[in-house]
């Protein structure tokens, strides 16, 4: 639920970052953190295993600046990706604003991408979210590896109305990782 | 499915933040809590008080409805429908954390050397003050149709990054 301080003059926005395992979510957020350190309003706050995979979200708070008189405040959060974390993936989603969905694009992980996509519906339906409004970025990631499916295929299985902008990304080179903030951040001012 | 008031946005205006501010300072001194924050369910900072930075602040509300929220999914579990209040005890410090509205969540953070008992009575006691605060604020919100930002924001925030 984005947060109006008209004391303050600020808008506040929570932004989401879903997808299935190992896709780049946490990726993405750190990536964000060292481009525009400037923008940064706090700490980065990972909760993350021993091993780096998320264990229950990342935290990123950013002061993007004004727009009609008004700050806009973005916080980003990641889910944990792993299947068993689901219950704590839904915790997570909980009252957002807006989603950036992070597809993985290697061949072998098709049917995790549509899995993913499909629980994020879910949730958002449970939540008695309206799905057809819901604004959701698609960011098709990995693509610099060399077993992937084609931007076709992956339109066919999480896109198939073409609804939904995307973007082909390769988080760890910061490639589209931006574009894909910028996108998101449009259509969630936009519906406030 | 849950309500529809659980995407209700908190609209606050700056009579209400004051208002709000004033009360938590006055309980900040009665109860000697170290400080009180109150947040959103999406984690968002609404006002604070006591000597913590609104950095720091921030970052307590993105982890307290984190631990609310996944609290929940907990009760829901058990077949209750909601906790409506954790608590956590260390060395030196507690934390409060209760929902006082459909959408609103209160956490004061208090030394260890007050009982738990007088946390609870605190606590209780800030957040009965406030509600009805928020609660108009809510009211507001809902009523509200009319959006903030009306001009076509496109070029505004590609100038943002
Ligand atoms: N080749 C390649 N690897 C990437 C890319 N983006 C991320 N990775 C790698 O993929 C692995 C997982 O990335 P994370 O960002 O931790 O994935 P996550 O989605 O947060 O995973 P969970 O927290 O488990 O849900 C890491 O080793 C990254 O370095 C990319 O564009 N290309
Ligand atoms: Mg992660």
């Amino acid at each position: 639920m984005s947060t109006i301080n008209f004391a303050k003059r600020e808008i506040s926005f929570k932004i989401v970052y879903y997808g299935p395992a190992m896709s780049g979510k946490t990726t993405n957020l750190r990536y964000i953190y060292t481009t525009i350190p400037e923008k940064v309003k706090g700490d980065f706050t990972s909760i993350a295993t021993e091993t780096e995979r998320t264990l229950f979200f990342d935290f990123l708070p950013l002061e993007l600046g004004s727009i009609k008189g008004f700050t806009i405040r973005l916080s980003l959060y990641t889910v944990p990706g792993q299947y068993i974390y689901k219950l704590t993936r839904k915790s997570v989603l909980r009252a957002t604003d807006g989603i950036v969905f992070v597809a993985d694009s290697q061949i072998e992980k098709k049917q995790e991408n549509i899995d993913s996509f499909q629980d994020m519906i879910e949730n958002l339906i449970e939540f008695g979210e309206n799905v057809e409004t819901m604004p959701i970025i698609l960011q098709y990631n990995k693509r610099d590896l060399p077993n992937i499916l084609s931007i076709e295929e992956l339109q066919q299985d999480l896109n198939k109305d073409n609804k939904y902008q995307y973007f082909e990304a390769i988080a760890q080179e910061g490639i589209n990782v931006i574009e894909t903030l910028k996108a998101v951040t449009k259509l969630v001012v936009q519906k406030a | 499915m849950e309500g529809r008031l659980s995407k209700v946005q908190i609209v606050l205006n700056e009579e209400e933040l004051k208002k709000i501010e004033e009360l938590f300072g006055e309980f900040l001194a009665e109860s000697e809590a170290r400080d009180i924050v109150l947040l959103n369910k999406s984690g968002e900072l609404l006002a604070k008080s006591g000597d913590i930075t609104s950095d720091v602040a921030q970052n307590i509300s993105a982890l307290a409805a984190g631990v609310f929220s996944a609290t929940n999914e907990l009760a829901r579990l058990l077949g209750e429908k909601e906790f409506t209040i954790t608590f956590h005890q260390g060395q030196e410090t507690n934390i409060h954390i209760s929902l006082i509205t459909q959408n609103a969540l209160l956490a004061m953070i208090f030394d260890n050397k007050l009982p738990i008992g007088a946390i609870r009575f605190w606590a209780k006691k800030t957040g009965t003050e406030i509600k009805p605060i928020i609660e108009q604020a809510e009211k507001r919100a809902e009523s509200q149709t009319q959006k903030v930002i009306n001009e076509d924001v496109e070029k505004d925030i590609e100038d943002l990054f």
